[in-house]
């Protein structure tokens, strides 16, 4: 078509291109013309290609929402240079010089604070020109060498944070291309911050000596030329530099293989703190030095002075590879970003003194307690890396031991060939996979939580019909394939009840996420019930299957739950699950009863039932049959004959009360279980409470609003009566 | 994609004289661009509204007060993992007529056009914090499926919300037999 038209056209004016072998070249600008003569106004062409991505991804040039501009005062960082924009030194006058030194060092913080919360790193930390050109700094021993740290430790973050692979977060926050990353000599950043320091060190003891032993010194250069700001200036100076030593080691000590520098790099995070510390009582100081330049709270500005930091341009890089958002960022303030650093350095302490305990139980329960305090991306990354090391926990232990632990396979029988069949290889693969995912930060968890249900569903039924396909082709009975059977007995066993462990995270997460609006509660925390009593179920069995063995080898499985906790002595763990278990459990009651008797009154919604809303919450659940049998309808049915007077008579709450006193001592020295039991405890008493006020004043008093918060316990809700 | 004052049902005076258009051309698309640009966080090239509004022409409602444009909804439907799914991309009630239910009766209309299409879902993106928005889509029976960590460009995380469809086969009574510890009563 496109021939015929050119056929049609008069021929070009200007001489045509000779054609070659395999062309013919011809001018269009004929055809364009003709063809933008039928287009009317508001008329378009639509490309099949031209989808909604295409179309988010267009820019609109000069709309300030979309164009951060690439027209910015320099079109390169050598033209930025040219003008002045990043001297060296940055000031004749000594005493300035030193000045604006720390004011760069301060908002290079604030930058890289800025990065590590999601920014990217072209527009944080190498806005700044002095970074950029590595070289150009070598004549100022301060700057140079502060500049060659902070590449460095960027360096080794971005490693480690792609080592780790958190999924989407670090997409934006490793891309580092056509950034100079990597100056010559980073790698030996630490000596020549070593001499930098000890330098400093050496002018701070000149000023604080007595007159009389300065004479000695005779060729020493103090830092600035005013001696009265000296020893401030000194100290300022140290801490700054401190700290990046400092947090460099951290950084270092905990990529060391299996955690071996976990106790250094504790030693090292005090520092750090201390450092931090002083930061911020030099603050100050240099406040004071600089009058006038506090327009504005000083809670805002980037640097400890207030002033605004010399050689920093963001849109710089604009023009650069490295990939800019379409838009400014703003960059954290001083005080914010040294808070950051606090927050940071505490996250990695934690992790630090961790015992790297072999259970796999204890591990998962450290991973969900850390997470509780919310780590940023940096530390969930370096804790991720701690744990899953070639393979291995902690690099050190195999994955088939720290299964045959969880599963409690007696230690007869661990070093077993099974460990090499593929299903143990696989459910081996599986956990490293939850490890992982359970240091991702909370939203993209839940996710892949909800996906990898199915996988362990499906390892399960592998390892059955493997387990049982060679118990099969065994023909005599010998020592090894009863081991066998006693080790599929057991992990059979630990892999539902982790398979249930990954459910309830997976439910009770979106309580942390706000995934659940108050209507939603009651079929919630009916699903956590009923989940919980199969992790019951199945850690019953485990332990019982365990205190068996051997004794009583022939009593393999037991009726229900019911006769296991009816054994003389309950363990702890269980009594603190039953007490979750009647928690939810009156909740869902407590919720449905409301509903029932109208109290909580839900208009219906004008396009789908609570059928469909239960279908889309419990989907992943659903599909990988978790638990068996549980269903809509088993919800409804379970729910619809809820009354308050039935609930009242039979109190969930004071059971978990009783559960809860009974259970106490035994948690005595673990304060982490003590508070979560006492946590627990004020649940059940103020809905007991609630009950009892509702359940006698509901039906008089038409007035009484009940609605449900989370102030007691970050999922289980405590019922608020209030008359409106 | 959604901005949303809470809604009041006791102020719907006004409402009896919104006038409820659904798009009609071009002539209406600086109406809508000017809307969503005052209102919504996201910034959207002339593209973007182009594609919707060209594309799904029936699923864009305009609500008029005495000649003046007041609200808008934006929505694209298409096959999605193997789903046919309506997506709700913006929304916008302008900041002194919120509270009337104008919101709710421009996302209803859509979303009855979307279930007569053969619409399996509906599923759109709300901003965590926009809490007029949640409550409005709650109403309508959505439910927050997934939050979406740092999904916005302001570093702002959304809720995707999802609202399904009644299925024939969802409501067949064959329950299985509980067991007894699952009844609640």
């Amino acid at each position: 078509m496109a021939d015929e038209a050119i056929m049609d056209l008069p021929l070009p004016e200007r001489a045509p291109i000779p054609s070659g072998d395999h062309s013919v070249w011809a001018d269009v600008s004929p055809l364009l013309d003709a063809a933008c003569k039928d287009l009317q106004d508001g008329m378009l062409i639509h490309g099949d290609n031209f989808n909604l991505f295409a179309a988010m991804s267009a820019l609109e040039i000069m709309d300030p929402k979309m164009d951060s501009g690439i027209v910015c005062k320099y079109y390169s960082v050598d033209e930025a240079i040219e003008d002045g924009a990043a001297p060296v030194p940055i000031s004749s006058d000594r005493t300035v010089d030193v000045q604006c030194t720390i004011d760069i060092m301060d908002h290079l913080l604030a930058c890289e604070a800025t990065w590590h919360k999601g920014h990217s790193l072209a527009q944080t930390v190498f806005s700044c020109i002095y970074l950029l050109r590595p070289d150009r700094t070598s004549s100022h021993a301060l700057l140079h060498s502060y500049c060659k740290v902070v590449r460095a430790t960027c360096k080794t973050v971005i490693s480690v944070v792609s080592d780790a692979r958190t999924h989407e977060e670090e997409d934006l926050f490793t891309m580092s291309y056509g950034l100079a990353l990597h100056g010559d000599g980073d790698d030996k950043c630490l000596s020549m911050l070593n001499a930098v320091e000890e330098t400093v060190n050496r002018q701070l003891r000149a000023c604080k000596a007595p007159s009389s032993k300065r004479r000695v010194l005779e060729d020493f250069v103090p830092l600035q030329n005013n001696l009265e700001l000296e020893e401030a200036y000194c100290k300022a100076l140290l801490c700054r530099l401190r700290f990046r030593k400092h947090f460099y080691h951290v950084l270092t000590c905990m990529r060391r293989p299996q955690g071996r520098g976990l106790e250094l790099a504790r030693k090292h995070i005090a520092s750090c703190i201390s450092e931090l510390q002083c930061m911020l009582n030099s603050s100050e100081f240099l406040r004071s030095r600089s009058p006038g330049t506090h327009e504005g709270s000083i809670e805002d500005k980037t640097t400890a002075s207030g002033c605004q930091a010399i050689g920093f341009d963001a849109s710089l890089n604009c023009r650069l590879s490295a990939p800019t958002p379409p838009r400014a960022i703003k960059i954290l303030s001083w005080k914010k970003a040294i808070e950051y650093f606090m927050k940071l350095l505490h996250d990695l302490d934690v992790i630090c003194s961790y015992p790297l305990d072999p259970s796999l139980e204890s591990v998962l329960h450290f991973v969900v307690e850390f997470q509780k305090s919310l780590p940023d991306l940096v530390a969930r990354a370096h804790l991720q890396r701690l744990l899953v090391e070639d393979g291995k926990l902690y690099g050190r232990d195999p994955l088939f031991g720290v299964i045959t632990r969880a599963a409690a396979v007696p230690d007869s029988i661990r070093n077993h060939d099974m460990q090499k069949h593929e299903s143990i290889v696989y459910l081996g693969q599986l956990v490293i996979n939850l490890l992982k995912i359970l240091c991702t930060n909370s939203a993209w968890q839940r996710r892949k939580l909800g996906k990898i249900l199915q996988d362990w569903r499906v390892v399960y039924i592998q390892l059955e019909m493997a387990f049982r396909k060679e118990s099969g082709e065994s023909t005599d009975s010998s020592n090894d394939e009863n081991a066998c059977m006693n080790i599929a007995q057991h992990i059979l066993v630990w892999v539902e009840e982790q398979t249930y462990w990954i459910a309830s995270r997976f439910l009770i997460l979106g309580f942390e996420l706000e995934l659940y609006s108050q209507s939603e509660y009651c079929m919630v925390y009916w699903y956590i019930y009923v989940v919980l009593i199969k992790i019951l179920e199945k850690k019953s069995l485990k332990m019982a299957a365990s205190n068996d063995s051997g004794k009583r080898r022939g009593k393999k499985k037991r009726d229900s739950v019911k006769d296991v906790a009816r054994d003389i002595r309950i363990p702890p763990a269980i009594l603190f699950l039953q007490c979750q278990i009647c928690l939810a459990e009156g909740l869902a009651t407590m919720l449905a009863a409301l509903r029932n008797e109208r109290m909580m009154v839900q208009s219906p919604s004008p396009f789908n039932t609570e059928h469909e809303r239960f279908s889309q919450h419990f989907e992943l659940l659903q599909k990988a049959c978790i638990p068996d049998q549980v269903s809509y309808p088993l919800f409804k049915d379970s729910t619809t004959h809820a009354r308050l007077l039935n609930l009242v008579r039979y109190d969930h709450f004071k059971d978990a009360q009783k559960i809860v006193k009974e259970v106490k001592s035994s948690f005595s020295n673990n304060p982490e279980k003590s508070a979560e039991l006492r946590r627990l405890e004020q649940v059940a008493e103020h809905n007991s409470i609630a009950l009892n006020i509702i359940s006698r004043a509901g039906a008089l008093d038409p007035s009484l609003k009940v609605s449900f918060e989370f102030n007691h316990h970050p999922y289980l809700a405590t019922a608020v009566v209030k008359r409106s | 994609m959604e901005f949303l004052s809470k809604k009041d049902e006791e102020e719907a005076r006004a409402a009896s004289e919104i006038e409820y258009v659904s798009y009609e051309g071009e002539d209406h698309l600086p109406l809508i661009m000017g809307l969503v640009d005052k209102e919504l966080s996201e910034p959207y090239s002339i593209f973007t509204y182009r594609y919707f509004v060209y594309l799904w022409p029936q699923l864009c409602f305009l609500a008029f007060h005495r000649g003046k444009c007041v609200g808008t909804v934006v929505c694209k439907m298409g096959e999605h993992r193997n789903t046919y799914r309506g997506y709700i991309a913006m929304l916008v009630v302008i900041d002194s007529y919120r509270g009337k239910g104008i919101a709710t009766q421009l996302v209803t209309r859509s979303i009855q056009v979307m279930m007569e299409s053969g619409c399996e879902e509906v599923t759109l993106e709300a901003e965590v914090t926009n809490k007029g928005a949640l409550a409005l889509y709650g109403r309508l029976g959505f439910v927050r499926a997934k939050r979406l960590f740092r999904y916005y460009l302001n570093g702002v995380d959304a809720f995707r919300l999802k609202l399904l469809f009644p299925r024939p086969d969802l409501h067949s009574p064959t329950s299985p037999s509980p067991s007894p510890y699952m009844r609640l009563d």
